[in-house]
């Protein structure tokens, strides 16, 4: 019985009742492709550090985790000193160079051959490795986003580059580029963001940590393979907060609908709660029923927030193929909750008034 | 009327006609009511004294204003009196907290308003399940039928307020508010909002109800002709009864 009243009463109103659905959809798919952005880039990110291939990654005492905004180079003679270490077999140094005209891109200087022994090596699609202080490796995501082909001129930094090959990506970045050209072009001579170490073999990983840490006490040693459990938003300072902020955001925004289509439902039924109250209705049973109409709401926008989180990923996934949206059941849970939450606490006050209503008064109300 | 043949089926577990009706089912003793409209005070009732014997019928009349729906409000535990007593069943209503009060209406007082008051996006059995649902555990399923159909409902079931007359809707709204078998029907004006020919059957039905099973039953009404349907009518005036003389 409870239940008819309340379906009935939800739909009695379809244009209230669709708006309320709309703005918890809105809220779920905030929350979902916020979050499902900032973990998508992350991992994305971490992705593309453990696919380089190398062992090991020497950072500077100042860098911030997430490297794609990373700046404050070192003396690239470290290299030298960590190429002589006792389990090392190859060091590569990189510069990366954040770029933030027409989209968000880092650029990695690195030196062909000591990249080359480090990582596994590109996989070229088409094209060949750098050769000329000009030359610019684009990797396929990227060269599908900006319509490039090897022969190309690609701009970057106020500089003419000639895309010598388009490789698979998965390697750091999705834009490589000479170290010593990049150096010229920011003016860090002989300077290196991060310095990339192959083992002599696997195993001796914990060993070569040791041997770094002894000969540069302070800078940061990371097997690449901790990458894909250290970007998270956690490690990022800020980021947490931020997301924090805008999942309030959303949640405002549906609570506050939620609490006007509620407030004006409970107002449009005043005289329906006398008559309630009238046949013996008690004050838990009129703030049960309008809880779970609001409840009810809240479900059909929760499952049309997911739908719409799914259609603008795949809109969104159309038109920058760069992009990575991660959506995971967890995260869908998470924001279907959160939006339950917010809806009944902004449900509960005009239930609460409903409750409160005297009955005489709401019976002769107009 | 199909009525007639109904009602049969019904006395039985009716009131003892031998049980001596010495005991009130409704008392007020010196019962007040008082408004406040800002700073000044209204008395809607002053001082009322009210029998009313389980079985019987009455109708209350008066001039406008002279505080006969207040006196039913007050009666029935929707608004709280002033001063002085309320006995309903022999529980006093002016000691009681709001809860107290709705659990009581909901058990032993039945409301038929003069605006029908169903609600609006239930069909009528919907209007009539939702007071057995509000009542809870208990309540007799055959009751449903024998009510609907002693109300010549049957076949305006699945209608939807909206869809009905207003004769229709009052003998729906009367189905709703005796589905649990209360010890009082209260009805405000409840042909005042209908013609000749509905007003009629509806005073019929009320009277039906109370001869053939026995419902008490206290009504205001304007019509005149509406109190030879009734045992006795009440006079009030100015928030006092001014007599209380039968209507035969
Ligand atoms: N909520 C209220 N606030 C202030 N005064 C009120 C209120 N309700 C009723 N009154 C006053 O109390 C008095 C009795 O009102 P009541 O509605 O009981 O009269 P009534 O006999 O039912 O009249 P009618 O025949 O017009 O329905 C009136 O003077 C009315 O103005
Ligand atoms: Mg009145």
């Amino acid at each position: 019985m409870m239940w008819q009243l309340v379906l009935r009463n939800l739909f009695h109103r379809p244009m209230r009742t669709l708006i309320g659905v709309m703005a918890v959809a809105v809220e779920v798919a905030l929350v979902i492709l916020i979050v499902g952005l900032t973990s998508g880039i992350l991992q994305e990110t971490a992705k593309r550090i453990e696919g380089i291939g190398a062992d090991l990654m020497v950072q500077s005492p100042t860098a911030p985790m997430l490297i794609t905004f990373s700046g404050s180079p070192m003396p690239i003679k470290i290299a030298d000193k960590l190429a002589e270490l006792k389990y090392v077999r190859a060091v590569a140094p990189a510069l990366l160079q954040f770029n933030s005209t027409g989209g968000v891109e880092t650029v990695w200087g690195i030196d062909a051959k000591s990249f080359r022994e480090v990582s596994s090596g590109f996989v070229f699609l088409q094209g060949h490795d750098l050769q000329d202080p000009d030359d610019i490796l684009v990797d396929d995501w990227q060269a599908k986003a900006k319509h490039v082909k090897v022969g190309d001129t690609y701009n970057l930094f106020n500089h003419k580059w000639n895309v010598a090959g388009v490789v698979e990506h998965g390697k750091g970045a999705r834009l490589f580029v000479p170290i010593a050209t990049l150096q010229d072009l920011v003016g860090a001579h002989d300077k290196a963001s991060l310095f990339l170490v192959k083992c002599s073999h696997p195993d001796h990983t914990e060993d070569v940590i040791a041997e770094i840490k002894d000969l540069l006490p302070n800078y940061p040693v990371r097997p690449l393979k901790e990458f894909m459990t250290l970007m998270t938003s956690t490690n990022i300072p800020g980021l947490e907060t931020f997301i924090n902020a805008m999942i309030a955001l959303a949640v405002s925004i549906g609570l506050l609908v939620i609490f006007l289509t509620m407030y004006t439902t409970v107002l449009e039924r005043t005289r329906d709660i006398g008559v309630l109250k009238s046949l013996g209705a008690s004050k838990v049973l009129i703030v049960r029923a309008l809880l779970t109409e609001t409840t009810l709401l809240c479900v059909l926008g929760i499952a049309a927030g997911v739908g719409l989180s799914y259609l603008v990923r795949a809109g969104f996934l159309a038109l920058f193929p760069t992009l990575s949206i991660l959506i995971t059941p967890e995260w869908v849970l998470r924001a279907g909750l959160i939006a339950l939450v917010g809806a009944v606490l902004g449900a509960s006050y005009p239930a609460w008034l409903a409750s409160r209503k005297d009955p005489v008064e709401a019976l002769s109300y107009d | 009327m199909a009525i007639t043949v109904t009602i049969r089926s019904l006395m039985d577990g009716k009131p003892d006609p031998e049980r001596k009706p010495l005991d009130p089912i409704l008392k007020t003793e010196n019962l007040w009511k008082l408004y406040h409209a800002g700073k000044v005070e209204v008395p809607a009732l002053r001082g009322v004294n009210f029998d009313v014997l389980p079985g019987e019928s009455v109708a209350v009349m008066g001039p406008s204003g002279c505080g006969k729906s207040s006196l039913l409000y007050v009666i029935g535990g929707l608004a709280r009196a002033s001063r002085g007593k309320v006995l309903v069943d022999g529980n006093d209503l002016t000691a009681m907290g709001d809860a107290e009060r709705t659990k009581l209406r909901r058990s032993k007082i039945g409301f038929v308003f003069q605006r029908f008051n169903l609600l609006p996006t239930l069909t009528a059995r919907g209007n009539i399940a939702i007071a057995q649902y509000i009542h809870g555990d208990g309540y007799d399923p055959h009751r449903f039928d024998v009510v609907t159909k002693m109300l010549g409902l049957e076949g305006r079931l699945h209608h939807r307020p909206s869809e009905m007359s207003g004769g229709e809707q009052q003998r729906v709204a009367i189905a709703r508010a005796i589905i649990n078998e209360p010890k009082i029907l209260l009805a405000d004006e409840p042909t005042g909002n209908l013609d000749t020919k509905n007003s009629d059957i509806v005073l019929e039905m009320l009277r039906r109800l109370n001869k053939d099973l026995g419902q008490t039953i206290v009504m205001i009404t304007h019509n005149p002709e509406a109190t030879t349907y009734f045992d006795r009518v009440v006079h009030m005036r100015d928030g006092i009864i001014v007599d209380g003389v039968p209507a035969d």
